[in-house]
């Protein structure tokens, strides 16, 4: 069987968090820092999530979309490809691959709803100019798997179905972050239980156990993730935010 | 402009897609409503591929969303019996240079360039094999074929794809007789989540199942096993066993073949969106075992589970393969045993099939001196009847009611046509298709037999008939013959058709290779 996670190329290109770090030359050259990219991708996602809540797409429409730009910019830079008009393409070409079609001149209508600053206008042809730039940075590669899949198995496996609905929101909150493009989508899910038990008090390490999987690594995306909360308030600081995209085209 | 894309050809670069300047288009093999096919040779390496344009034109919404299904189910199945897509490559019409933007039409936002699907390259495809004058599938082949057209799909089925377009053209095989699923351009991931609508106007319509028939919009991979069904009998017994005009005569022929539907064989059935509109004025029986009483016991045990009414009750492709037919004598052969496509004029000598031999040297000779003028090429047809006489054996009296499909319909027509894809033994690929065997014309609904690919994951256009009819020309079947012609493919062999040109055997599949037992 080859059409599951293990032989995709999402495994195959699974990266090392170092490699995030590199910012592209021509990015560099406008002073873009890596800690800018952290920003502008998280600031890029949430406005991934506003757009996907008008045009009322699935969340794993959204999830597609967020993995596809963070693929983008792994390999190319922001400057040439603007984040303000990825944004919204990665939507609609997460949309189409996902099977929930969204119009393109839909998609330009909800943008000026979204966002009041001009620079995020944009016309359909720019959409669809981007979207085959996108495609052909994707390598074509348009299948993502996501954590979704098994969390709903794994937590009734572990008696936590009640926690069902804590556990999506942390799994949702993870695409704020680079973890899907460092890390087997199942282990993100285990992490997002792991956190989920230590805060419901649930005494699980047998359960952790038996699954064989190194729990040294979900803890580590556990951290990650709390990390991530920590700094939460942080990351969302406006002022920071447009400093960020400021320097940007 | 060219500077930029010569520096695509000689490297592959890591990410992005190389440009369609990496390949020498050798010809046009197959022309769709997608766009054209070529077969083609990497420059670099010379390996011959097959090269899918998708048209980009006519497209407001960007990117089509059919070629991102295929796409994206392409990249995720990797199996020996699917087709491999090798990559995809994009068309000097833009620039590659990424720092350039891609032209787009202001106005219309239309998208300049071209995108190619790269594939493996086949020799041929099933249908045209089958229709190959003088070629007779043995058992052990047929069985070894249907085997792998179920592994290949119940691999696809496992990872939640409906191929949603089985039929003889979709199915290539290559010299090593090897058989792979091709043309994904209408197959849907589904889940299990019966919730999802789907569209009913897929599968070829002489392969598509009595549920789709009757407007079903939630049905599942029990639709590609009717097709498996439909081309298991056509391999047995000779040409298409359900040849259908239009969506109600289609019907009519399952009725009439497999029994009228009730709640009682098929609960629900009353519940399907069109039943009322077409259901059956009479009550039929079933008729499988009585018109395929010549089949050997397994194999009619298996057609009947696959050519059951209801898709519920319907044999799944795991199924199948377990099925005793595949598993008692003779077995199966190893794709590796089957004769090669050149050497399948031996094959047949050792068939003592002599005067057919003959009658194909005389046609390819002719062919060879004067390639233009096959539609005026009647000498060969007498000797065609002979052998329909020869080795039609029962099958007349299977033609129910009407005569049974013309499928040795005038290719020949093509080849004055400007679109029809080139053909002549000059033009073969080495080692490749359509070397022996008399020259072009086989291929009806193909428009020439420049190899396995030609109508095959890309409908030509000369087939003319819609795949999915209801839109237009209804009285065309869904392969017939040369079509923009509007010849309507399910008539007799009498008539104006009746010179059959390059095809000297008479193109009735049925004469080819009549029956199996």
């Amino acid at each position: 069987m080859a059409a599951d996670f293990w032989t995709s190329s999402q495994f195959k290109q699974l990266l090392d968090p170092e490699e995030l770090n590199v910012v592209h030359p021509l990015d560099k050259e406008r002073g873009i820092t890596a800690e800018d990219y952290k920003l502008i991708k998280f600031h890029i996602s949430n406005y991934i999530v506003k757009l996907a809540q008008y045009i009322k797409v699935r969340q794993r429409v959204v999830a597609t979309a967020i993995t596809y730009m963070r693929r983008v910019y792994t390999r190319r830079s922001m400057t040439e490809y603007n984040p303000r008009l990825v944004a919204p393409t990665c939507l609609y070409l997460a949309a189409k691959a996902e099977e929930s079609t969204v119009q393109a001149r839909l998609l330009a209508f909800y943008i000026k709803k979204v966002q009041s600053d001009e620079k995020y206008r944009c016309e359909i042809k720019e959409i669809l100019e981007m979207e085959m730039k996108i495609l052909e940075a994707l390598n074509y590669y348009l299948v993502v798997f996501h954590p979704y899949r098994s969390l709903t198995q794994l937590l009734q496996d572990a008696g936590m179905s009640d926690s069902t609905q804590q556990t999506w929101g942390l799994v949702n909150d993870t695409y704020k972050m680079d973890l899907i493009l460092v890390h087997p989508p199942h282990l993100i899910a285990l992490a997002c239980i792991y956190i989920a038990s230590v805060q419901k008090d649930k005494e699980n390490t047998a359960w952790f156990e038996e699954l064989r999987v190194d729990m040294n690594v979900v803890k580590n995306i556990a951290m990650e993730i709390l990390d991530f909360y920590d700094s939460y308030k942080l990351m969302s600081d406006e002022n920071r935010i447009s400093a960020a995209m400021n320097k940007l085209p | 402009m060219a500077a930029t894309n010569q520096l695509n050809v000689e490297e592959r670069p890591s990410w992005g897609s190389r440009s369609v300047e990496c390949f020498e288009k050798l010809e046009q093999i197959g022309e769709g409503t997608y766009g054209q096919v070529y077969m083609a040779r990497e420059k670099r390496t010379g390996e011959i591929v097959a090269l899918k344009k998708i048209r980009m034109d006519n497209e407001k919404e960007g990117f089509p969303i059919t070629a991102i299904r295929e796409i994206k189910i392409l990249k995720k199945l990797q199996h020996e019996n699917v087709i491999q897509l090798k990559e995809i490559v994009t068309s000097p019409g833009r620039e590659t240079n990424e720092q350039v933007q891609p032209v787009a039409d202001a106005e219309n936002n239309k998208y300049k360039g071209s995108i190619y699907m790269v594939f493996e390259y086949m020799d041929h495809d099933l249908t045209g094999l089958a229709d190959r004058p003088g070629l007779r599938f043995t058992v052990p082949q047929i069985k070894c074929y249907m085997k792998q057209l179920l592994t290949g799909l119940h691999y696809c089925h496992v990872n939640q794809v409906l191929h949603r377009d089985i039929k003889g053209s979709n199915l290539l095989i290559d010299n090593e007789g090897n058989l792979k699923l091709a043309d994904f351009g209408l197959a849907r991931s589904f889940s299990n989540d019966i919730n999802a609508n789907l569209t009913n106007r897929v599968i070829t319509l002489w392969y598509r199942p009595p549920e789709l028939l009757l407007g079903a919009t939630k049905y599942g991979p029990a639709v590609d096993m009717w097709s498996v069904g439909c081309i298991f009998a056509e391999l047995l017994y000779g040409k298409p066993i359900l040849p259908g005009k239009n969506e109600p005569e289609q019907l009519n022929k399952i009725f009439e073949l497999c029994g009228t539907p009730d709640e009682l064989i098929w609960p629900g059935v009353s519940k399907i969106p069109w039943y009322n509109k077409f259901k059956p004025t009479r009550p039929m029986k079933k008729r499988i075992r009585e018109l395929f009483r010549h089949f050997d016991r397994h194999a009619l045990d298996l057609l009947e589970k696959m050519l059951v009414l209801d898709p519920a009750q319907r044999i799944s492709a795991k199924d199948a393969l377990d099925a005793e037919y595949f598993w008692n004598d003779p077995l199966p052969c190893d794709p590796k045993s089957l004769p090669k496509y050149e050497s399948s004029h031996e094959f047949q000598t050792k068939k003592k099939r002599q005067q057919q031999r003959q009658n194909e040297e005389i046609a390819k000779r002719q062919k060879l001196q004067h390639p233009q003028q096959h539609a005026r090429l009647p000498p060969i047809q007498q000797s065609g009847q002979s052998h329909q006489q020869h080795w039609n054996g029962p099958g007349h009296q299977m033609n129910n009611n009407s005569q049974m499909a013309m499928t040795g319909a005038p290719s020949h027509h093509q080849y004055g046509k400007p679109r029809g894809p080139p053909a002549g033994p000059s033009r073969y690929p080495p080692g490749g298709a359509g070397g022996g065997g008399g020259g072009g014309g086989y291929y009806q609904d193909r428009g020439g037999q420049s190899g396995g690919y030609s109508n095959a994951p890309f409908p030509s256009q000369g087939r003319g008939p819609p795949p999915y009819p209801g839109n237009t020309a209804p009285s065309n079947g869904p392969r017939g013959a040369a079509g923009g012609y509007g010849a309507p493919p399910n008539y007799s062999q009498s008539g104006q058709y009746s010179g059959r040109g390059p095809n000297p055997m008479g193109g009735n599949r049925n004469q080819q290779y009549g029956w199996q037992q």
